[in-house]
C-alpha cells in the first residue's frame, strides 16, 4: 500500500504513517471510517526518556484503542522511530504525491517527480492460537515437622506483560518487579530452610502464574487444581497469600485487600509486621492498606489476590499503585528504565522481613533485621534479572510453553525450591475464556517507488533519445558511405 | 507499472544495438551469423580470462574500501586477451575492413550485453523498489557498444600495413587506453569521488574521445586506400 501522511486527503486503501502526537482517538475513528488501508504509528525509539505529555498521550491512546473493541479491518502497526523511518516520514510529508495540488498540470508534474513509498507487510494474517497453553511454574519449601499439618504461606506473581503493541510489551515494573521479588524471596528463604536451626514451621509455596494480564487465568486454574484435589495439599491450610504486583518504583506501597484481616489472623500479623518494619527502617515510605470489595459483576478482577479471596483464602496484593485502574500496568512505556532497582530491593527486603518475622514468630520489639549482610537482597542479582526479563517482549501470547524465559525461571526456582513443576492450561474449546492471536511482530518493508506517470515520462524520454541515436547513425552512415 | 519500467530499461539498452545493426549496412550483408560467431568468441575469451584470473590472481581480502592499484592493473592486463580475441575474430571474417570490425565489435558488445545486463535488469527493474541504477545500467550498455566498436576498429587499424607509421603510436596508446579503461575510471572515481551520474557521463566522454580519434584515423585511412584503389 502506498504510504501517506496523516493529513492527506485521499487515504482509502493507503497506509497512513503518523507520529504518535498526530494520532488521537477521533483521528483514528476518521481513518477507520474512510477505509484507510493500514495505520503505522511511529513511537519514539527511546521509550524510557519520553516526555511526560507524550507518555500521557500514548497511555490514553492505548487505553482508548483497547476500549474500541469494534471490529475493523484496519491493522494498526507500531514501530520505534529509527533514522530511516524518520527519513521516510519526512519524505512522504514533502512529496504529497499530487493529492493536494491546485491544478491538473501541477498534479501531473509533482506526480512525475515525487518519491513515493510502497509499504509491504511480510507474513500472514494474525490467526487464533487455538492450542495455546498458559504455563504456571510453581515450587515449594516444606516447613519443619510433618508437612501436611503445617500452615502455608504462598507467594504469587504473574510474569506476563501487556501493551498495546504486543511486541513491545517489556513490562519491567508490571510485572517484572514482582517476578524478581519472588525469585529473591525464594532464594533467601531457601537459604534459611536448608539450615535446621532456621527451619520454620511453615510451608512456603511460590507460584509464577501465567496469563496474569488476562484476568489471572493461570492463577485461577492453579487454585482450582490445588484447592480441591486429593493428592496435593498445598492450599489446605493457608495462612495467607502474598501477591506481588508492580513494586519496582515510587515511595508508596499499598496493601490491597478484599476483606481486612481479622484481629488474630496470620494476615493481621503480617500487616502489623509490615507497618512496624516500614515505620522503623523506611520512614520515608508511605504505606497504606486499600480495601476494595470484589465486584463479582465485573468481568475482570482487579488484583490477583481476588482470585484467592473468591475461594475464601486470605490473600492480599502488594503494589505501589493505589488503584488497579492505573494505566501504568498495561502500557508499552513500562520499560527497564522505569524500575528503580534500589526501591525494588527495598520493597523485597520489606516483604521478606515481614514474612520472616511472622513465620519465626519474632515479636517485633527487638530491632533485629534478619536479612542483612550475606542474607540480604542482592542488588546485582535484582538488576541482572531485570535485564533478562525485559530483554524481549513478555506478552502472554509470546510465552508459549517451551519458551526460553520459562525454562530459565523454572531452572532458577529448581535451584532453590523443591518439587518445581509447571502446569499448563488450555482454553476450553467450546466456550473459551481466552483466545490469543499470533502476530506480535511483523516486518514491514518500505519500497521507494515512482508513480506510473513517471514511467510514462521516462518512456517518452527514452523514445526521444533512441530517435536521436537513429538519426545520428543515419547521418554517420551516409557520411561514411559517401566517403567510400 | 514495474513491467513497464523494465520495458523502458530494455528498450534503452537494446534498441541502439538494433539500430546500429540495421543502419550500418550489416543487415544487407546478412552478417547475423557472423555476429553470433563473434559473440561465441567473446564467451570463449571470457572463459579463458576467468581461468587465468582464477589461477594466477588469488583473491585479495585486504583491500576493503582502499584501492589496490597494482592488483587492478594486473587484472586489466588480462583484458589484453580481449584484444587478442577481437583480432582472431576479425582475422576469421572475410570481407571488407569496415564490415569486419563492425561485425566483431557489435557481436562482442551484444554478447556482453546479454551476459551481463539482462539478468540484473530482469531481477532488479521488475521489483517494486525504484532505483535510477537500472536506467544508468542501460545507458552504460550504449556506451559499451561504442567502446567495443572503437576497440575493434583500433585492433583492425593496428593490423593494417598501410597505416602511416607516425599514427602507429597513437593507435597503440588508444588501444592501451581502452584496455585499461576500467582501471582509469576507477582511479578517477576514487580520486574525485564521482556520483553515479557524473561517472556515467565521464565514461561517455572518455569513450566519445577515443571513438572520435579512432574514427578520424579510420576515415583518413579509408580515404587513402580509396585513392590507392585498394578495394
Amino acid at each position: 500500500m502506498e504510504a501517506r501522511p496523516v493529513d492527506a486527503k485521499m487515504i482509502t486503501r493507503r497506509c497512513i504513517v503518523a507520529r504518535l502526537q498526530e494520532i488521537s482517538i477521533s483521528k483514528y475513528r476518521d481513518l477507520v471510517q474512510e477505509n484507510a488501508g493500514a495505520l503505522l504509528i511511529l513511537i519514539p525509539a527511546d521509550l524510557g526518556s519520553i516526555s511526560t505529555s507524550d507518555a500521557k498521550h500514548l497511555q490514553t491512546l492505548e487505553r482508548e484503542l483497547l476500549l474500541l473493541a469494534e471490529e475493523t479491518s484496519m491493522p494498526v502497526y507500531f514501530a520505534l522511530e529509527t533514522e530511516e523511518l524518520a527519513q521516510i516520514y519526512s519524505d512522504i510529508h514533502s512529496g504529497n504525491a499530487g493529492d493536494q495540488a491546485a491544478t491538473a498540470v501541477q498534479a501531473l508534474m509533482s506526480g512525475a517527480t515525487a518519491n513515493g513509498f510502497q509499504m509491504v507487510i511480510a507474513g500472514s494474517q494474525a490467526k487464533a492460537l487455538g492450542e495455546f497453553q498458559i504455563t504456571n511454574v510453581q515450587g515449594h519449601l516444606s516447613g519443619y515437622g510433618i508437612e501436611e499439618q503445617l500452615p502455608t504461606v504462598a507467594f504469587v506473581a504473574h510474569y506476563d506483560a501487556f501493551g498495546i503493541a504486543t511486541g513491545l510489551a517489556e513490562g519491567a515494573d508490571s510485572n517484572g518487579s514482582g517476578v524478581i521479588a519472588l525469585l529473591e524471596l525464594a532464594r533467601l528463604f531457601s537459604k534459611l530452610y536448608t539450615n535446621s536451626r532456621t527451619h520454620a514451621k511453615y510451608n512456603l509455596v511460590f507460584l509464577l502464574s501465567g496469563g496474569g494480564k488476562f484476568n489471572y487465568q493461570g492463577t485461577k486454574r492453579w487454585i482450582e487444581d490445588n484447592l480441591d484435589s486429593q493428592d496435593t495439599n498445598l492450599l489446605s491450610d493457608v495462612a495467607y497469600v502474598v501477591c506481588l504486583d508492580t513494586i519496582g518504583q515510587s515511595d508508596n506501597l499499598y496493601l490491597h485487600v478484599s476483606k481486612p484481616p481479622k484481629e488474630d489472623s496470620a494476615g493481621n500479623v503480617f500487616l502489623q509486621n509490615l507497618r512496624e518494619i516500614i515505620g522503623s527502617y523506611y520512614p520515608q515510605l508511605k504505606f497504606e492498606m486499600v480495601h476494595k470489595k470484589i465486584n463479582l459483576a465485573d468481568d475482570i478482577l482487579a488484583w490477583e489476590h481476588e482470585r484467592f479471596s473468591i475461594k475464601r483464602l486470605p490473600a492480599f496484593t502488594l503494589s505501589h499503585l493505589e488503584s488497579h485502574k492505573s494505566p501504568d500496568r498495561e502500557t508499552v512505556l513500562d520499560t527497564r528504565s522505569k524500575v528503580d532497582v534500589k526501591k525494588l530491593r527495598r520493597n523485597i527486603h520489606i516483604v521478606a522481613e515481614a514474612v520472616a518475622r511472622h513465620i519465626y514468630n519474632i515479636s517485633s520489639r527487638g530491632d533485629v533485621q534478619l536479612f542483612s549482610k550475606t542474607l540480604d537482597v542482592q542488588e546485582e542479582l535484582v538488576s541482572a534479572w531485570l535485564h533478562h526479563l525485559t530483554e524481549k517482549s513478555r506478552a502472554a501470547q509470546l510465552l508459549h510453553k517451551d519458551h526460553k524465559l520459562l525454562n530459565n525461571l523454572e531452572e532458577t526456582l529448581n535451584r532453590y525450591l523443591k518439587d518445581v513443576k509447571r502446569s499448563t492450561l488450555k482454553a476450553d474449546k467450546r466456550d473459551p475464556e481466552f483466545i490469543f492471536y499470533d502476530g506480535a511482530e511483523y516486518t514491514m518493508s518500505a519500497y521507494n517507488v515512482k508513480p506510473a506517470i513517471f514511467d510514462l515520462f521516462l518512456a517518452l524520454g527514452i523514445i526521444g533519445y533512441l530517435a536521436l541515436v537513429y538519426l545520428a547513425v543515419q547521418v554517420k552512415e551516409s557520411f561514411t558511405i559517401g566517403d567510400d | 507499472m514495474t513491467l513497464f519500467h523494465f520495458g523502458n530499461c530494455v528498450a534503452l539498452a537494446y534498441v541502439p544495438y538494433a539500430i546500429v545493426y540495421k543502419c550500418s549496412g550489416l543487415a544487407e550483408y546478412s552478417a547475423f551469423w557472423k555476429c553470433a560467431q563473434a559473440g561465441a568468441a567473446y564467451l570463449f575469451t571470457q572463459l579463458c580470462k576467468m581461468l587465468i584470473l582464477a589461477t594466477f590472481f588469488p583473491a585479495t581480502e585486504v583491500s576493503t574500501g582502499g584501492l589496490d592499484v597494482i592488483g587492478e592493473f594486473l587484472k586489466s592486463t588480462v583484458d589484453l586477451a580481449d584484444l587478442i580475441g577481437l583480432h582472431l575474430v576479425m582475422s576469421r571474417i572475410a570481407g571488407k575492413g569496415q564490415l569486419k570490425f563492425m561485425v566483431a565489435g557489435l557481436g562482442w558488445a551484444t554478447a556482453e550485453l546479454l551476459m551481463t545486463r539482462f539478468i540484473p535488469l530482469w531481477v532488479g527493474a521488475r521489483g517494486v523498489e525504484f532505483d535510477w541504477k537500472y536506467i544508468q545500467m542501460s545507458f552504460e550498455s550504449n556506451i559499451n557498444l561504442v567502446h567495443h566498436i572503437c576497440t575493434a576498429m583500433l585492433v583492425w587499424l593496428r593490423s593494417r600495413n598501410d597505416l602511416q607509421k607516425s599514427l602507429m603510436p597513437v593507435v597503440m596508446s588508444l588501444l592501451a587506453l581502452s584496455c585499461y579503461r576500467p582501471l582509469i575510471v576507477e582511479i578517477i572515481t576514487h580520486a574525485i569521488g564521482l556520483g553515479s551520474w557524473t561517472l556515467l557521463s565521464f565514461k561517455a566522454l572518455f569513450t566519445g574521445c577515443v571513438g572520435v580519434i579512432a574514427l578520424q584515423m579510420f576515415l583518413g585511412l579509408s580515404g587513402q586506400s580509396n585513392s590507392n584503389s585498394y578495394y
